[in-house]
């Protein structure tokens, strides 16, 4: 594939390098985008940073390896979607340096492809061979009594799903940095653990919401007139039902899981996403590029998505961003009122809540750190998100 | 010589909340192979309507070509439905436009877009489709092509844009090209690098022009045939010698006239008195008689719309007085 038609010297900036180039002129985005990627690494690694099980331990001469043996088929899931992520980007990098411009879209395609081949397979294999291991011997008792010569532990050696009914509601100390909350629970342990579900849900849910925000949005504001009358509508009458009391009543009769809360904050948040691109589209639609690329005989598809929705998606990037924290938000407030993840899965939102005790204390350090870290992760996507507006507008740049 | 193009009582309308405009009334004429027709006429007369129509691009709503047909090579392009007519944009008639710092896509480089076009019609492979590009840009004379295919357009002045907008139309080599006011938003030197560009490309693709402008002198200059257009029809049509030589409808004579002149010392240029009348509130009669030197209240220019006759052979006009 490397027989290249041009001199690598002319292949030129590509347009990802230029909105690269762009952003990183912002000291603060970059930063917030650091803190992002700091916070996806914590997630991924959560059960080697907090775990009740240690790396390996020894007892009676014989070493044990508890803490991987105890890893479900989730974490595993994890690390190979991960894993997988990093290959893709590391392999377009290498085309960016090594393949001509003009082969790098089918390339990337394939490449895409197989990736996508390999994770799903992967997961599924998985699933099936992966078994769920019930760990629940006390190691650290092990060592306190002496049957176990040595261990190490991780950094915050508590379980999310260990409870201590000796050590409830106990403000921050050597032991428990952040605390621990009405049933023992380590905090630190369980942020760390619920910074999982908190990333997944704003990611998947705010992906179904803009897709689905983008396709009819493009398609009312492309054609307009009598379907964009009937589609605003539907748009009208889908804003006017409350969409938090709709998603209790759906909640309510479908079992409590992660992705029924997903697809379900997805599913109901694409108002905004639809009427953004439907005036981004009615604006461009008469701009002379869409014009001239409809008077090449270019396909619909292609002037919907490739012409026209790069030049107005800026405000659905600017809004999914406020809809990943909103997706957060919507998340903490059903596990508030229970509908929720189930206990003792951990969700930031979920520690808020117990915030106000049963014994009605009220416990500042089970408000304060989820609230902080549900801050500055929603600082962290709106400023990346905004930086992200500005880098891609081409307007902006000289 | 046969018609590439033939346009038989084309009429397009736009409904808009203050009534219904009628944009292009009644309008007929022929692009021959090979050759260059002009469609020339003042702002809003309905040139760029008519070319629009052509292409099938008017805006519904609120626009609507209501009567008439257009053959290309025979067919009706009417009659195609809109997946057939994707295969003429592009493929058989190519557009460009007026204004090339917004007709190209920032967000592409110039090369992506060539190819995608050449993609679309030829069926070609990524990479000859890119050799391709690189052809055709050099063919519009951009210099150092291998290089420029990787450039965006911002990174590119309006003349080079224009170069790169008809490098795109001209690159499944078109049956016909409608430059609508190719050169309006470029300055005089590379209006005429463009035009000439445009001659060259029309001699060696055995292709036909379809040049609407405001501008007479490049009709004299580049146009085969000419029609005049006035509140949205054609008001004089001919060859552009005969036209020129010899213009029958005082619309043209009118232009004509206030053309400024090499060597001539005038204080003020001549004009044609009043304004362009509105296309919601088209006088009664003949649509020029309030700003007509001969009418005299002639009650035939008065009442009745004068229509688009052959005055002379080859020579068509649309006046009661001549």
């Amino acid at each position: 594939m490397n027989n290249s038609l041009t001199k690598k010297s002319d292949w030129g900036t590509s347009y990802g390098e230029l909105v690269w180039n762009e952003f990183k002129k912002s000291r603060l985005s970059v930063a917030c985008l650091i803190f992002i990627i700091f916070l996806f690494i914590v997630a991924v690694l959560a059960p080697f940073l907090a775990n009740d099980k240690p790396y390996f331990i020894v007892i009676e001469g014989k070493t044990y390896f508890p803490l991987f043996r105890g890893l479900k088929a989730t974490d595993y899931s994890v690390f190979l979607a991960t894993f997988t992520a990093i290959v893709l980007l590391l392999l377009i990098r290498h085309n960016r340096r090594t393949l001509d411009p003009s082969v790098r879209g089918g390339v990337l395609i394939k490449q895409v492809g197989a990736a996508a081949g390999i994770l799903l397979t992967g997961i599924i294999v998985i699933q099936v061979l992966v078994p769920h291991r019930l760990d629940a011997q006390d190691y650290k008792s092990m060592i306190a009594s002496g049957r176990a010569e040595k261990a190490v532990f991780a950094p915050i050696p508590y379980g999310y799903a260990r409870t201590d009914l000796q050590s409830r509601e106990q403000p921050p100390s050597p032991e428990h940095w952040l605390g621990t909350d009405d049933v023992g629970s380590d905090v630190l342990c369980r942020l760390i653990h619920g910074s999982r579900i908190s990333l997944s849900v704003g990611f998947v849910a705010v992906g179904i919401s803009s897709i689905i925000g983008i396709i009819i949005g493009a398609i009312l504001g492309y054609f307009g007139g009598r379907v964009d009358f009937i589609g605003m509508r539907i748009v009208e009458i889908m804003m006017a039902i409350p969409t938090f009391f709709l998603i209790i009543t759906i909640v309510a009769f479908f079992p409590r899981s992660l992705f029924n809360i997903m697809f379900i904050i997805g599913i109901t948040s694409w108002t905004g996403d639809a009427r953004f691109i439907r005036a981004e589209f009615f604006k461009l639609r008469g701009q002379d590029f869409v014009l001239a690329a409809r008077s090449l005989g270019l396909p619909l598809r292609s002037i919907l998505f490739r012409h026209m929705l790069p030049n107005g998606i800026t405000p659905v990037l600017v809004n999914a961003t406020f809809g990943i924290a909103g997706a957060i938000f919507i998340e903490a407030a059903l596990s508030f009122l229970g509908f929720g993840v189930a206990p003792p899965t951990p969700s930031w939102g979920q520690m808020l809540s117990l915030g106000v005790s049963t014994t009605g204390r009220f416990l500042w350090w089970l408000t304060l750190f989820p609230g902080l870290a549900i801050f500055f992760t929603v600082l962290s996507y709106n400023l990346v998100g905004e930086a992200l507006r500005d880098a891609i507008d081409p307007r902006l740049r000289e | 010589m046969t018609d590439l193009l033939k346009i038989e009582g084309l009429n397009t309308q736009f409904h808009t909340e203050a009534g219904i405009v009628k944009a292009v009334q009644d309008v007929s004429f022929s692009v021959k192979k090979g050759k260059t027709f002009a469609l020339v006429g003042e702002s809003g007369c309905g040139k760029s309507v008519t070319a629009l129509s052509v292409m099938r691009l008017i805006p519904d709503p609120p626009g609507k070509v209501v009567g008439g047909r257009i053959f290309l090579n025979g067919s009706n392009l009417l009659e195609l439905n809109e997946k057939e007519m994707r295969k003429v944009r592009g493929n058989r008639i190519a557009m460009i436009f007026q204004e090339p710092m917004t007709s190209l896509n920032p967000v592409y480089t110039i090369g992506d877009q060539i190819v995608e076009a050449i993609r679309l019609h030829q069926k070609k492979d990524p990479e000859s489709s890119w050799r391709e590009a690189v052809e055709v840009l050099r063919r519009v004379g951009i210099s150092d092509p291998e290089r420029r295919v990787y450039e965006y357009p911002y990174q590119m002045s309006g003349g080079m844009r224009q170069r790169v907008m008809i490098a795109m139309g001209i690159s499944c080599e078109p049956e016909l090209l409608i430059a609508d006011e190719p050169t309006t938003a470029l300055d005089v030197t590379i209006q005429a690098q463009i035009l000439d560009l445009l001659d060259e490309l029309k001699e060696r693709n055995r292709m036909s022009v379809l040049m609407i402008t405001h501008n007479l002198g490049i009709v004299a200059e580049r146009a085969d045939d000419v029609a005049v257009m006035y509140a949205s029809r054609i008001a004089e049509m001919a060859d552009s010698q005969t036209l020129f030589m010899n213009p029958l409808h005082p619309y043209t004579r009118g232009l004509l006239e206030s053309l400024p002149k090499l060597g001539e010392q005038v204080d003020r240029l001549a004009a044609i008195p009043g304004n362009v009348p509105n296309p919601l509130n088209f006088p009664s009669g003949c649509k020029f008689h309030p700003r007509c030197p001969i009418c005299e209240e002639d009650p035939r220019c008065l009442e009745i719309e004068p229509l688009l006759e052959e005055k002379e052979p080859g020579h068509y006009a649309a006046c009661w007085k001549v």
